[in-house]
């Protein structure tokens, strides 16, 4: 068993490097798959998260006149918590709604205090079981005559549902389309391995060799492939890592941070079985024909 | 792996018989056990030639058998057959008394373990040493290193290999290369020994030293079969001759000479 190992190790490792040239094409490829891979499941990770972020916090924002009485929020608060749809209302008054803003903005803290009122309205913020419902909150809460202005979330959320979507389609039909390309160069470079080795395996088959051991010496180089690929992949990543976080959350504001490791991890996992999967799939592709007829 | 080092001596009385693969020997001598036996072996190769036709032929274990025949007779066919390089269009060939037709694909490296064979191209590995083309028939099937050398060791000497063993075929005489060739047939201790000899003539006393080296390795107890055109050397030996032409066997004898003598 170790002798077998050893010799399929080895004989993989000569393989790649006799055929120096076409196995880095490979390998290269492979990374250039592997890139767009993990550049995919990263962004659409990454807006997965700030959907849900998005969904998660405040489905529904209901403004409401300040001539408003305490009753009829209060009013509007209790029939709001009366339907099925919703599952949870929070008041934010004026007071509370000044405090959130200068928290989140503490350098303009001067020009608030210039003003002789408080120019922000006080709110009702409404959690949904399904963000679908609503068309129906926003209705009801429209005809109310203590409501000035519905907050439209659910227009971001649905433009986010549709890039997100695309996104996943086109990466999808992309990673396909490159992943066959890949697999035909990594089946095209151990052909040319087992063709320069083809004398090698006669005899091997003539002397009494099982299959094993014409066939493993290959997978290994395929998967050596794949893994080189998915090594290079991973530093690529590591070495992008902090401009693209920033790049990230830069962009899309919310991205969670804690959320970050683990998708490395993930991403890191993903991309090294997709290599030595590629690899292994296209070395057994290739040998298939030179075993015992 | 098991490495025999005294392989079984003294054919006619060889200890090691099966019951049920014997054959009634016709001059009342315990029967050899059958090593190889073709029964009605047609070949017909993909293309239409038909190398081989009806062919009978047993082997016992022990024996030495000169395969002769003009050059396309289909003593390279027989070969391949014997290994399951080729299977026959008709009939069976049994080794060990394994129908080789039937045998699982997976089973076929075991059977060809047990066959020792020297190709009439020789088929060395160019980029390799003696040593390691040697080796490389051992290590392909599974030896661990260590038990590799002395095996190797052992039968460069058998062969009279030993200063050579570190060149590459390139720089070897024809004969030495043969005896290359021999030598990895042997490494596995086979039991039964293929040769198919190259075409182009060796020198005749190179030729002389192989077929010495022939016999001492069946006087070990190893069946030999030798597909030759060296008329001296057959009708030298007065071995069993088996003759083909045009794919049929024309003369099958013992002690004989290389052509027929009437
Ligand atoms: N793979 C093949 N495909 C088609 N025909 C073949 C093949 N191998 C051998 N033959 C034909 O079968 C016949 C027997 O060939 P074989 O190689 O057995 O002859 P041989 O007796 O070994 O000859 P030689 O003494 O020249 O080696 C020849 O006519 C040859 O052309
Ligand atoms: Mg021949």
């Amino acid at each position: 068993m170790f002798a077998f190992v050893a010799f399929s190790l080895r004989r993989a490792w000569h393989g790649f490097w006799r055929n120096g040239l076409m196995s880095i094409a490979a390998t290269a490829t492979m990374v250039l798959m592997l890139v767009l891979l993990s550049g995919l499941i990263i962004l659409l990770t990454g807006l997965d998260a700030t959907l849900n972020y998005v969904q998660q916090e405040v489905q529904v924002v209901a403004y409401m006149k300040d001539s408003a009485t305490p009753q009829d929020i209060s009013n509007l608060e209790v029939s709001l918590q009366e339907m099925a749809q919703v599952t949870q209302v929070n008041y934010v008054s004026k007071d509370q709604a000044m405090k959130d803003f200068l928290a989140r903005h503490p350098d303009e803290a001067d020009v608030i205090g210039s003003l002789s009122t408080n120019p922000l309205p006080a709110s009702l913020q409404i959690n949904l079981r399904d963000p679908n419902d609503y068309l129906d909150i926003a209705t009801f809460l429209k005809s109310q005559p203590a409501v000035d202005r519905v907050l439209n979330i659910k227009n971001t959320v649905d433009q986010m549902v549709t890039v997100i979507g695309i996104l996943r389609a086109g990466g999808t039909v992309t990673l396909v389309v490159v992943g066959l390309i890949v697999l035909f160069i990594i089946v095209n470079t151990i052909r040319l391995a087992v063709v320069a080795r083809a004398d090698e395996i006669e005899i091997m088959r003539l002397v009494g060799a099982s299959d094993a051991f014409i066939r493993w010496p290959f997978i290994f180089e395929g998967a050596f492939v794949g893994l080189l690929g998915a090594a290079i992949t991973i530093g690529l990543l590591f070495v992008g890592q902090g401009p693209l976080t920033g790049f990230l959350s830069d962009y899309f504001k919310v991205l969670p941070v804690e959320a970050s490791a683990t998708v490395g991890r993930n991403v890191a996992l993903i991309v090294l079985g997709t290599g030595v999967g590629i690899g292994v799939l296209g070395s057994y592709l290739s040998v298939r024909s030179y075993l015992i007829r | 792996m098991a490495m025999v080092t005294a392989a079984p001596s003294g054919s006619k009385s060889s200890p090691h018989r099966r019951p049920g693969a014997t054959d009634q020997a016709p001059d009342g001598l315990i029967p050899n056990r059958i090593v190889l036996a073709m029964q009605g072996v047609t070949k017909s190769y993909p293309n239409g030639r038909e190398a081989l036709h009806g062919v009978d032929l047993t082997i016992p274990e022990g024996d030495f058998v000169f395969l002769v025949g003009p050059s396309g007779a289909g003593k390279s066919t027989v070969i391949k057959l014997l290994i399951r390089d080729e299977l026959p269009t008709k009939g069976v060939v049994l080794l060990d008394g394994r129908d080789l037709g039937r045998l699982k694909r997976r089973d076929v490296p075991k059977i060809r373990r047990k066959i020792g064979i020297v190709f009439q191209d020789f088929k060395l590995l160019p980029n390799k040493t003696v040593r390691d083309n040697v080796g490389f028939a051992l290590e392909v099937t599974g030896a661990r290193k260590r038990d590799i050398e002395p095996a190797v060791d052992r039968v460069l000497r058998v062969v009279g290999l030993t200063g050579q063993a570190e060149q590459l075929p390139g720089q070897l005489s024809g004969g030495e290369q043969q005896r290359t060739a021999i030598a990895r047939a042997l490494v596995h201790n086979p039991r039964l020994f293929i040769a198919d000899e190259p075409t182009g003539n060796l020198d005749p006393v190179i030729s002389w030293e192989i077929i010495q080296l022939l016999l001492r390795i069946n006087e070990l107890g190893v069946t030999v079969l030798m597909a030759t055109h060296n008329a001296e050397v057959v009708t030298a030996v007065r071995k069993r001759v088996v003759a083909l032409e045009n794919g049929r066997i024309v003369r099958d004898e013992v002690g004989a000479a290389y052509h027929r003598e009437d």
